[in-house]
């Protein structure tokens, strides 16, 4: 069984049709990835899966539990958990807090336990702060942890979004376009972090516009375009093939091809 | 229990102040379709239109007319200034929304206290506009006022029409509604016409304020019921076009004066305020839903 | 450790600033103790719209939310402890409790359907709840006396012990107001002030993290209505009078003022704001009028010049160095 299956998933907003009919299995411990060129229906795509919108048609399954129309905070408590195409930092809060805010699935505690401070509540503060600073390190930005998180360079807040939503401790990562506006070097870094998560058991789903990045960390890759889902299968099958060579070289080219 | 009589008398008296809610919707949407912003001190325009056209009035012996001009033109540089002076300098540095709406409150406030100062914390009233009346239909008596009200209102949508569409300024003011980087680009002078929103909102405030002065009374303190009434009025009307404003408008002034009939005058404000909590949760693009969002 | 490094690794670069406005603060309070008169009242009323800036706090600062209508809660404060102690002659402090378990439970039902709002219609929504409980205030003559209010509310004491005495009042008031900094510094910096904050920087980022945003913009609201009410309740205590006017509009816009002032979002602000707030009409010494005028005018100022208050100059909510609290 997959760790997310999609079954016939459909959206159209006023009569336009942005994804239609998408079926998608994506097995637990892979590296997925979702390419397309703009416009193709990736983001709805994801927006759907983590509940950011609600499908017009078609149903989301997620370990095996049916997740179509939660809420996403409800999506996020099951383990999968996203990032943003435009990132949402959490600005007038650190680079560390920022990734404490991320703990907030894998700890407990409301009102009553931040007044009374019993023993449990000050380890697991002194056990979110430890885990802040591990997965800033992890990312690269230990440094960092005390400035304020939306002041850091762009690409360094992109790698932020990556460490906070590790702290939710997911089971499936969705990253929207993380390479988008990196250098060529940061886009390295991120290859090897994508990587280095994918390691520790987490399944990733990564939207990217760069299919060179793509091609060479995905285990497998499905393709949309004007949205639908024209094909699907390893790099290698994906750079042969002439539909996707069309949809991202243009028809003339794969005339000649 | 009401007849059918006195119920239809309420409806009609609730018709005029709904033309007037009307009225002061319109400068909301005027305000907000060109800047983003919802000025909460509206209501002190049409509570200086009153008290400055009785003192120009009593005080200067003014002919009607003359006041009421008068009037409008100072009142729509009250609105000027409250832009330059205090919207302007916020909305330059980016300011939260919540803050700009706690400015215009406080401009209220300080407004208000102004007045109080100047001109006296007395309610007072001016004769209706043509002495005489009121036409009496059977047992339903019908002020002239609210024939002054129904002609000056009409007068004043249809010439707002024609401005936002057939003149050049009213045009640019539309293009800024709708993309202001766009209508900067295109070299309409951006800041210009939010203070021509202005002086134009608080015009149609003022106005508004005149000619319903003569069927009640105004004070320093009517600016505070105007206001939240002129919002609610836009709200149901969808904050779109002038014609939705002032249905929405009369909207409520009828069903206010139903209200008043049947749980007494001092709930007024809190039947209007409950219709306003129940558009908002229910029917938040206004009662007119899509067609109302276009101006 | 020194005092002097106790001080910068506590409260950080802003340390000396923090302990220079708490002595100035301190011998204020000595000052005008030993003066005695007017003054004392004006400090009273500045602890108790402290309360009330300290849990508007909560929903406006730290979740970034706005609500114009928490006089509302004040009001039933107010006329809860003002109905049961002179009607019933219940307790004052039980008056109070119970007055902000209505109050919380007003808030609740109120503000389930209503924070699903946005931006101006969040804003209108709470100024109409303020306007109506005002109205209804003046308007149910049965239950509040109408304009007339309610007078001879007795002070607050436990069993046989009153505060009646004035300078008691003040130190009450005083300890009541450092206790609901003291929460609001505890859930501040907690997950659970972590959550608020997170919303009132992006509600898709702390959704995403599985933070339940409207559950948690509801229960910052509970907990302003709840100080909203203590206020309203220790105003009735301390002043022994009330009416419709004590909770209307100017108290909206006074509050507002002293969030401004103070430093909205910080633990600190709210309660310093109130103070400095509460004596600027002082220092003009003039008349109502003219006190209306100043507030009005600081408030615009504020927000034009300094729209984040005197928190741009002492952000003394600060959380500890990060050193500090990874070693426990």
């Amino acid at each position: 069984m997959a760790l997310l299956e999609v079954r016939g998933l459909t959206k159209r907003f006023d009569g336009l049709v942005a994804n239609s009919d998408i079926d998608l299995d994506v097995p637990e411990g892979s590296l997925f990835a979702v390419i397309g060129p703009n416009g193709a229906g990736k983001t709805t795509f994801f927006n759907m899966i983590s509940g950011f919108l609600q499908p017009t048609s078609g149903t989301i399954a997620f370990a095996g539990v049916q997740i179509t129309n939660l809420r996403q905070d409800r999506i996020a408590a099951m383990g999968l958990v996203r990032t943003f195409q435009l990132v949402q930092l959490f600005g007038g809060m650190s680079v560390a807090e920022n990734v404490e805010v991320g703990c907030h699935l894998a700890t407990k505690g409301g009102i009553g336990a931040a007044l009374v401070r019993p023993p449990w509540f000050r380890h697991q503060e002194a056990d979110v702060r430890a885990k802040a600073l591990e997965l800033l390190d992890f990312v690269g930005l230990g440094v960092q942890a005390e400035q304020e998180a939306t002041l850091l360079p762009y690409g360094q807040q992109r790698l932020l979004e990556v460490a906070r939503a590790l702290a939710a401790k997911p089971r499936l990562l969705l990253l929207d376009e993380p390479a988008a506006g990196l250098n060529a070097h940061e886009t390295e870094v991120l290859a090897d972090i994508i990587q280095r998560v994918n390691r520790q058991n987490i399944t990733v789903i990564l939207i990217e516009h760069d299919v060179a990045l793509v091609t060479r960390i995905a285990h497998r890759i499905a393709v949309l375009d004007f949205g639908r889902k024209i094909t699907e299968g390893t790099p290698d099958e994906i750079k042969r093939h002439p539909e996707v060579i069309a949809a991202y070289l243009g028809t003339e080219e794969a005339a000649h091809a | 229990m009401p007849n059918g009589f006195e119920l239809l008398q309420s409806l009609i008296n609730g018709l005029g102040v709904g033309l007037v809610y009307g009225l002061i919707a319109i400068g909301f949407c005027v305000i907000y379709n060109a800047s983003g912003i919802v000025n909460f001190a509206q209501g002190v325009f049409v509570m200086l239109g009153g008290m400055f056209a009785h003192t120009l009035l009593t005080r200067l012996g003014l002919p009607m007319l003359a006041a009421a001009v008068i009037s409008i033109v100072l009142v729509a540089m009250v609105g000027v200034l409250v832009q330059v002076l205090v919207i302007n300098p916020m909305w330059q540095r980016k300011a939260p929304l919540f803050a700009i709406i706690l400015a215009t409150l406080a401009v209220q406030l300080l407004i208000e206290q102004i007045v109080i100062l100047t001109l006296g914390d007395q309610p007072r009233t001016y004769p209706e506009f043509t002495l005489g009346g009121p036409l009496k239909l059977g047992p339903i008596a019908i002020g002239y006022q609210l024939f002054w009200i129904l002609g000056c209102g009409a007068v004043m949508v249809v010439a707002l029409q024609l401005f936002f569409n057939r003149t050049r300024v009213g045009r640019a003011l539309r293009a800024c509604s709708q993309n202001r980087e766009a209508a900067a680009l295109l070299g309409i002078p951006v800041a210009s016409m939010l203070m021509l929103s202005f002086a134009l909102s608080a015009a149609l405030g003022a106005a508004a304020g005149i000619l319903i002065t003569p069927t009640q009374y105004t004070a320093y303190s009517v600016d505070g019921p105007f206001g939240i009434n002129g919002f609610i009025a836009a709200i149901i009307g969808g904050f779109g076009s002038a014609p939705a404003a002032l249905v929405g408008g009369t909207l409520l002034g009828v069903v206010q004066a139903g209200a008043i009939v049947f749980f007494g005058a001092g709930y007024k404000n809190v039947v209007a305020l409950t219709i306003l909590l129940i558009v908002l949760l229910f029917f938040p693009n206004g009662l007119f839903g899509g067609w109302g969002k276009r101006v | 450790m020194t005092l002097r490094a106790i001080i910068s690794t506590k409260l950080g670069a802003y340390g000396y600033f923090a302990i220079a406005l708490a002595v100035a603060i301190a011998l204020l309070f000595a000052w005008v103790f030993f003066k005695g008169g007017y003054l004392l009242t004006v400090l009273q009323l500045a602890m108790i719209y402290g309360v009330f800036c300290v849990g508007l706090n909560f929903f406006m600062g730290y979740t970034g939310q706005a609500s114009f209508g928490q006089n509302a809660f004040a009001a039933i404060g107010g006329y809860g402890s003002a109905i049961l102690t002179v009607q019933y002659g219940w307790e004052p402090i039980l008056a109070l409790v119970v007055s902000m378990a209505v109050a919380g439970v007003a808030a609740v039902v109120v503000g389930y359907p209503t924070l699903r709002l946005r931006g101006h219609y969040l804003a209108m929504a709470t100024f109409a709840l303020g306007l109506i409980t005002y109205d209804v205030s003046v308007q149910w003559t049965d239950l509040t006396q109408g304009y007339m209010g309610y007078s001879g509310i007795p002070p607050l004491g436990i069993g046989p012990f009153t505060v009646e005495d004035d300078k008691l009042k003040l130190v009450c008031l005083a300890v009541i107001l450092a206790l609901g900094v003291w929460v609001s510094s505890r859930l501040r910096h907690s997950r659970f002030g972590r959550a608020l904050r997170a919303i009132s920087s992006t509600e898709l980022g702390a959704a995403a993290l599985g933070i339940r945003v409207s559950r948690y913009k509801l229960l910052a609201f509970i907990i302003a209505a709840l100080y909203a009410s203590a206020a309203g309740s220790l105003f009735a205590h301390t002043v022994g009078f009330i009416s419709p006017e004590v909770f209307g509009l100017q108290m909206v816009v006074v509050t507002f003022t002293m969030l401004y002032v103070g430093g909205i979002g910080t633990v600190l602000g709210p309660a310093i704001g109130a103070v400095i707030a509460s004596l600027l009409p002082e220092v003009v010494r003039s008349t109502g009028r003219f006190q209306d005028i100043a507030y009005a005018a600081v408030l615009i100022l504020m927000l034009i010049f300094v729209p984040k208050g005197l928190s741009t100059l002492a952000s003394i909510g600060r959380r500890r160095p990060i050193k500090a609290g990874a070693e426990g």
